[in-house]
């Protein structure tokens, strides 16, 4: 069997990480006693992503689980009750992972405005050391890009976006913020996203979105769901 | 209390039920001039208790007497207290707890039903009791 | 009907919280010791997820507008009407009756359930108040003085008249939650992900013993001790997490997540703590010591089979006694 060719349009050499080098096999460990987590092997991509909602697609079929909780290229699988052999359910989630087929879901697109700038972006100024881009360069590349959602998690409503520049990549602070308004967009890592608790946040906010993304008491209480695009409109530049 | 009725199968299966959650084998009561004893047969599926009652004389005293509630294991302090035994005698009120009766992991409380010294207590620690088995004799106040 | 007389911040409703909804964001919440609630619900006949009250900052008051079957358990020393009550203890309240509870130096938090449990909307299936998300329980926020809170119908209408209780947990299975001779809560984990990324350090994260450092709430415990680090720094992709996972910030010293946590993490974790054991984290106080032990699944079960033995003894036995004793008081 032929392996594909990774193949990368950008020419900006990846950070180095401290993650062991590619594999084929997934990385599967327990959280407790209970809850598993599959990580899928290779890079952060949207393969990868689609992968594993094929995976939990295949899991809402296992009646002895709990909860499925998809997350960025992985899956924490929650059991009713405490398994008798976690070996074999290590199999099992692996034998799964190997019948996974990627599924494409077409999802809607959701237009967000966003003021750039101004007194929510915090961290623009850091990101600018960091990047060595000007805050006009870093605004550009956010609101071009075109990002879907992974998954939902951290706080209700919250989606984790994909699609983020290489080039304004930033990591998470080592600080975080105490107090980070609800609306915020932010960038963690090669993930970006909007704030959707005021709270301690360790992402890096380069603006703000007045946008409704949670409403517990709605049949749908998620304006985003996995698979959804995100645009960044940018509705004023404050710089 | 009110008074029970040895004779109500009723009765003698809740007593029955509360012994065999307490997990023990059998039991004497005695109310007055009466005595019962329940016996469970355990392997049988569905054991009706054996019960017998006989006349029996008792002797009268003065002092009020506490009752057990229920049948169970007589506990004279909380399982999860820590603190020493208070000792006898001692005044005591209406309504105080004096001790427990355990049946399995559930506790009913034992209590005072007058006021005055607390004189005797009538059951080991840990024993197995029968219903209305006096546990305490208090000496009503002058 | 209950009022509200006195409550310190930070006292919510709760039941036993809304699983299911992690994979949009939302936590689970619940009673931060699931046990004690469902004894509490038990002993006032409701299902054993009812909605009750977590009280964790004390002195706390209420009254009762007519006569009430409640239970308290966990923490907390309870009175009525200045009368001492022994610890997981049920009784029935008369009108106008007040209920106090004092703090308890081992435990951390009490539940008071009510017959027919606190009728507070259901959100997303539960009861239970998620301060972040601020939504459940009353909006989404904590009890205050003089809030009332309505009850729904009891399923139970006999109780025993002189109050029933049960032998609390930490006794009738002390056998298999064991405490260290010098106080220290023995906490058993299984080592998670990032587990042998921390090289040596992994030794000492189950070798000294943790102080729960004053930063903890219902979101999570920050402990405090020896910093631990992985070998070289780690960036992880976000991650489902579940209450009891312990992860190390760049810091270097853990916070085991609560009932109140994200459902997602980007911190490196090094174990995550039995389901188990989660409820004796939960009475857990800020200041005290814990170490962590490494367990297995097997022992997992074990222990998980113990603790549905014990509570279903309990609803088991609590119904058969009050039955009993109705009985016998109505001859």
């Amino acid at each position: 069997m032929t392996q594909p060719m990774p193949h990368s349009t950008n020419a900006i050499p990846k950070h180095s990480r401290n993650t062991p080098a590619p594999q084929r096999q997934p990385q599967i460990s327990t959280i407790g006693a209970r809850a598993f987590l599959l990580e899928a092997p290779g890079d952060f991509d949207l393969p990868a992503q689609r992968r594993i909602w094929a995976l939990a697609q295949a899991l809402r079929q296992w009646d002895d689980l709990g909860e499925i909780v998809p997350g960025m290229t992985n899956l924490l699988a929650i059991f009713k009750t405490t398994p008798e052999d976690p070996d074999a359910v290590t199999a099992r989630l692996r034998e799964a992972w190997e019948r996974a087929e990627s599924i494409d879901i077409r999802g809607k697109t959701i237009e967000i405005g966003v003021i750039y700038g101004g007194e929510h972006a915090t961290d623009l100024a850091a990101l600018c050391d960091h990047t060595g881009l000007t805050d006009r360069e870093i605004v550009r590349l956010h609101h071009e890009g075109t990002y879907t959602v992974f998954a939902l998690g951290s706080a209700p409503g919250f989606g984790y976006l994909h699609g983020l520049d290489p080039r304004i990549h930033m990591p998470r602070k080592t600080v975080p913020s105490l107090k980070m308004a609800r609306g915020c967009v932010t960038i963690g890592g090669m993930q970006t996203g909007v704030a959707v608790l005021t709270g301690p946040n360790g992402w890096n906010s380069i603006g703000f979105a007045d946008h409704q993304m949670f409403d517990p008491k709605a049949a749908v209480p998620a304006i985003m769901a996995p698979g959804d695009t995100v645009r960044f409109l940018p509705e004023r530049i404050e710089l | 209390m009110s008074r029970v009725n040895f004779g109500d199968p009723a009765v003698i299966a809740s007593l029955a039920a509360a012994l065999e959650a307490a997990g023990v084998d059998g039991i004497e009561i005695e109310q007055d001039a009466r005595k019962v004893r329940i016996v469970i047969e355990r392997g049988i599926l569905g054991a009706v208790p054996q019960v017998d009652a006989s006349q029996h004389s008792s002797a009268a005293t003065h002092a009020i007497s506490v009752a057990a509630p229920t049948a169970g294991l007589f506990c004279s302090a909380h399982p999860a207290s820590v603190a020493p035994p208070l000792e006898l005698p001692r005044e005591v009120v209406p309504g105080e707890m004096l001790g427990f009766i355990r049946v399995g992991p559930i506790l009913l409380p034992v209590k005072a039903s007058g006021t005055g010294i607390l004189m005797r207590s009538l059951a080991g620690d840990g024993s197995l009791v029968g219903y209305g088995e006096p546990l305490f004799e208090i000496e009503p106040c002058p | 009907m209950i009022e509200i007389l006195n409550t310190g911040p930070l006292n919510t409703i709760q039941d036993i919280g809304r699983p299911g909804y992690r994979d949009i964001g939302v936590t689970a919440s619940g009673a931060m010791d699931p046990m004690a609630l469902k004894i509490a619900n038990l002993l006032v006949g409701n299902d054993e997820g009812a909605a009750a009250i977590e009280v964790q900052t004390f002195p706390f008051r209420l009254r009762f507008s007519g006569a009430t079957a409640f239970a308290v358990t966990g923490g907390g020393r309870a009175a009525l009407d200045g009368v001492s009550l022994p610890p997981w203890w049920s009784q029935t309240a008369g009108a106008g009756q007040v209920l106090e509870l004092l703090p308890s130096p081992a435990s951390a938090r009490a539940y008071i359930a009510f017959a027919g449990g606190l009728d507070v909307p259901l959100v997303l299936g539960s009861r239970s108040t998620s301060l972040r998300g601020a939504f459940g329980g009353i909006d989404g926020r904590s009890l205050t003085n003089e809030d009332i809170l309505q009850l729904g119908e009891p399923a139970r209408t006999v109780f025993a008249a002189d109050g029933l209780g049960v032998v609390p947990p930490a006794t009738a299975l002390s056998a298999l939650f064991p405490v260290a001779a010098d106080g220290t809560l023995l906490v058993r984990a299984l080592p998670a992900g990032e587990h042998d990324l921390f090289g040596a350090d992994a030794e000492r994260f189950w070798s000294q013993s943790w102080k729960i450092s004053a930063q903890s709430d219902r979101t999570g415990y920050r402990l405090s001790g020896e910093p631990v680090r992985p070998t070289a720094p780690v960036e992880m992709r976000s991650y489902g997490i579940v209450p009891g996972v312990v992860q190390v910030p760049p810091g270097g010293e853990p916070i085991v997540q609560m009932s109140d946590a994200n459902t997602a993490g980007g911190y490196p974790k090094i174990a995550g703590v039995l389901e188990a054991d989660l409820w004796r984290l939960g009475q857990a106080r800020v200041g005290s010591r814990l170490r962590f032990v490494r367990s297995s699944h097997a022992e997992a079960r074990t222990l998980d089979r113990a603790i549905a033995a014990y509570v279903d003894d309990i609803s088991n036995t609590s119904q058969m006694v009050a039955r009993a004793l109705k009985t016998m008081a109505g001859r």
